[in-house]
C-alpha cells in the first residue's frame, strides 16, 4: 500500500512542446501540469544557479536540517515532565464499559461522533456504515457502500450527513434522511477523488467542505456541493494515514501523519506545509490536536505516542514503556487535555497523564486491535472501535 | 519513491530543491521556549480539569451513559 502513485503516467500531447508522448502528471505550486519527460527535465534544470548540482542541494539540505535542530534545541530549557512535577496527580479513574455496540459483521475501522453527543457513525471492513444512538443502542441507519475496507468516516457538523471513504479511492457524502424507509445509500455523492485509498476524512467547520487524506501521499480540501478540489497539500513522501483539524478557535490549520514517519502541519488556505516533525521511528497511524490547539499527539507503529508543541516547534513528551511492544493505532485527548487515550494493537486502551508522561490505567475489553478511539463532543464518554467487530462506549 | 518514466536526476533535483525551500521556510519560524509552552499547557489543563467529566465525574443522574436506567424502544 506504500507505492507513490501521484506521479502517474498518461499518454497524450505535451502541454509544453505539443508532441504526443508518455506524459508525467505532476503538480507545480498545486497546478497540475502534463509535460513529456524531456520537458520535465528541461524545466527542472532551468533556474539552477551556477554551480548548483544535486550534491550541493543535498548538502544544503543537510546543513539546514542541522541548523533547525540546533535552533530547536536552544529553546529546550526544561522538560514538560519537570514542569509538571508540582501538578497534582490525577485520582483513580472510574471509567468502565457502559455500552457494547454489536452489529457489524467484520472489523470496525473508524467511527465519529455527531455534535449532538449521542449519535455516532461507524464504518467497517464489510462495506457498511451504521449510525447508532449511543444512549439506546438503536441503529438509526445502516448503509452499504460499494467498497470494502471503509477506513474513514465522519459525521457532518449539522448531523444531516456522513462522509466515508476507503479502498474505492473516493470519499462520498451521504445525506441522512429522517424517513427510515428511504435508501440513504442511493443519495450518495462522490466528493473526493484520489489515486489511492482514503485513509481519513473530516468535515471542516461546515457541511460544505471536506478534508481528505490518502494513501497517494496527498491531502485535499474539497467543496462538497460541486465536488471541486479547492486545495491540495503535497509534502509527504509516503501514504498519509491520518489527519486532524485544529480546534476552531485557532484558525485554519490541520495536521497529518504518514508512513514517512513525519507529522506535518498545513495551512488550509495556502496549501503550505508550515511545520514538520520527524521523531517517530515508524509509521504514524494517528494524529490529534490538544484541545487548546497549541499542541498535538501522534500514535505510531513504533509503540510510542509523542506529544509535540507547535509554538515551541518540538517534541515535548514521549509516552512509552518497555512493556508496550505493540503499535499504537489511535489517540485522543480528554476534554481538559490532561488524559491521553491510546488504542493499541494488543487490544488494550492505555490512559496516559499528558503532563507527567506516566500511564494512569489500562482499559480492557476488546478482543482484537483497537482501531479508533474518540471522545464524545461534551467529554462525557469515549467510544472505541475494534477489529473484534464491536464498538464500546466507556464513561 | 517510484520515479515513473522520469530520469532519476530530474525528480531528485526538484525534490531536493523543494526540500531546501521548505527547510528555509521552517527555519524562519518564531519559536517560544519549552518552559513557556509547558506552562501554557499546564494552565489550560488546570483551567478545564474541573469540567472534565472523565476526571471529575458528574453524578450518574446527569451522565446519560452512566445512568442505571434502561432505555426501551417502542417497536
Amino acid at each position: 500500500m506504500c507505492d507513490q502513485t501521484f506521479v502517474a503516467a498518461t499518454f497524450g500531447p505535451c502541454d509544453n512542446c505539443g508532441t504526443a508522448s508518455p506524459l508525467m502528471n505532476i503538480y507545480i505550486k498545486n497546478e497540475p501540469i502534463n509535460y513529456c519527460s524531456f520537458c520535465v527535465e528541461v524545466m527542472a534544470c532551468q533556474g539552477l544557479q551556477k554551480g548548483e548540482t544535486l550534491a550541493t542541494l543535498k548538502k544544503e539540505c543537510e546543513s539546514l536540517k542541522k541548523k533547525l535542530e540546533e535552533d530547536r534545541g536552544k529553546l529546550n530549557d526544561v522538560e514538560l515532565q519537570q514542569v509538571a512535577e508540582k501538578v497534582e496527580v490525577v485520582g483513580a479513574l472510574s471509567i468502565k464499559t457502559r455500552r457494547v455496540l454489536k452489529g457489524h459483521t467484520n472489523k470496525v475501522l473508524c467511527m465519529d461522533w455527531c455534535k449532538d453527543k449521542r449519535r455516532l457513525v461507524s464504518s467497517s471492513q464489510d462495506g457498511k456504515l451504521i449510525v447508532w444512538d449511543g444512549f439506546t443502542l438503536n441503529k438509526e441507519h445502516g448503509m452499504s457502500v460499494p467498497t470494502t475496507w471503509v477506513m474513514a468516516c465522519a459525521y457532518a457538523p449539522s448531523g444531516c450527513a456522513v462522509a466515508c471513504g476507503g479502498l474505492d479511492n473516493k470519499c462520498s457524502v451521504i445525506p441522512l434522511s429522517l424517513d427510515s424507509n428511504e435508501n440513504c445509500a442511493a443519495k450518495k455523492k462522490t466528493v473526493a477523488m484520489h489515486t489511492n485509498y482514503i485513509s481519513g476524512c473530516t468535515f471542516t467547520n461546515s457541511d460544505m467542505q471536506l478534508l481528505s487524506c490518502s494513501g497517494d501521499g496527498t491531502s485535499a480540501l474539497w467543496d462538497v456541493e460541486s465536488g471541486q478540489l479547492l486545495q491540495s497539500f503535497h509534502g509527504h513522501t509516503s501514504d498519509v494515514l491520518s489527519l486532524d483539524l485544529a480546534p476552531s478557535e485557532t484558525g485554519n490549520t490541520f495536521v497529518t501523519g504518514g508512513c514517512d514517519k513525519k507529522a506535518n502541519v498545513w495551512d488550509m488556505r495556502s496549501g503550505q506545509n508550515i511545520q514538520s516533525f520527524e521523531c517517530h521511528e515508524s509509521d504514524i497511524n494517528c494524529v490529534k490536536y490538544y484541545p487548546s490547539g497549541d499542541a498535538f499527539a501522534s500514535a505510531s507503529d513504533d509503540a510510542t505516542c509523542r506529544f509535540f508543541d507547535l509554538r515551541a516547534d518540538r517534541e515535548v513528551a514521549v509516552f512509552q514503556k518497555d512493556s508496550i511492544v505493540f503499535g499504537a493505532s489511535t489517540v485522543d485527548f480528554s476534554l481538559s487535555g490532561r488524559l491521553l487515550f491510546v488504542g493499541y494493537n494488543d487490544y488494550t486502551i492505555n490512559v496516559w497523564d499528558v503532563l507527567k508522561g506516566t500511564r494512569i490505567s489500562m482499559m480492557f475489553g476488546h478482543e482484537n486491535r483497537v482501531s479508533r478511539v474518540r471522545l464524545s463532543p461534551d467529554g462525557t464518554a469515549l467510544c472505541s472501535a475494534s477489529w473484534d467487530n464491536t464498538l464500546r462506549i466507556w464513561a | 519513491m517510484k520515479d515513473g518514466i522520469a530520469n532519476n536526476s530530474t525528480a531528485s533535483i526538484s525534490q531536493a530543491r523543494k526540500a531546501v525551500e521548505q527547510l528555509k521556510m521552517e527555519a524562519c519560524m518564531d519559536r517560544i521556549k519549552v518552559s513557556k509552552a509547558a506552562a501554557d499547557l499546564m494552565a489550560y489543563c488546570d483551567a478545564h480539569i474541573r469540567e472534565d467529566p472523565l476526571i471529575m465525574p458528574v453524578p450518574a443522574s446527569e451522565n446519560p451513559f452512566r445512568e442505571k436506567k434502561f432505555f426501551c424502544t417502542i417497536l
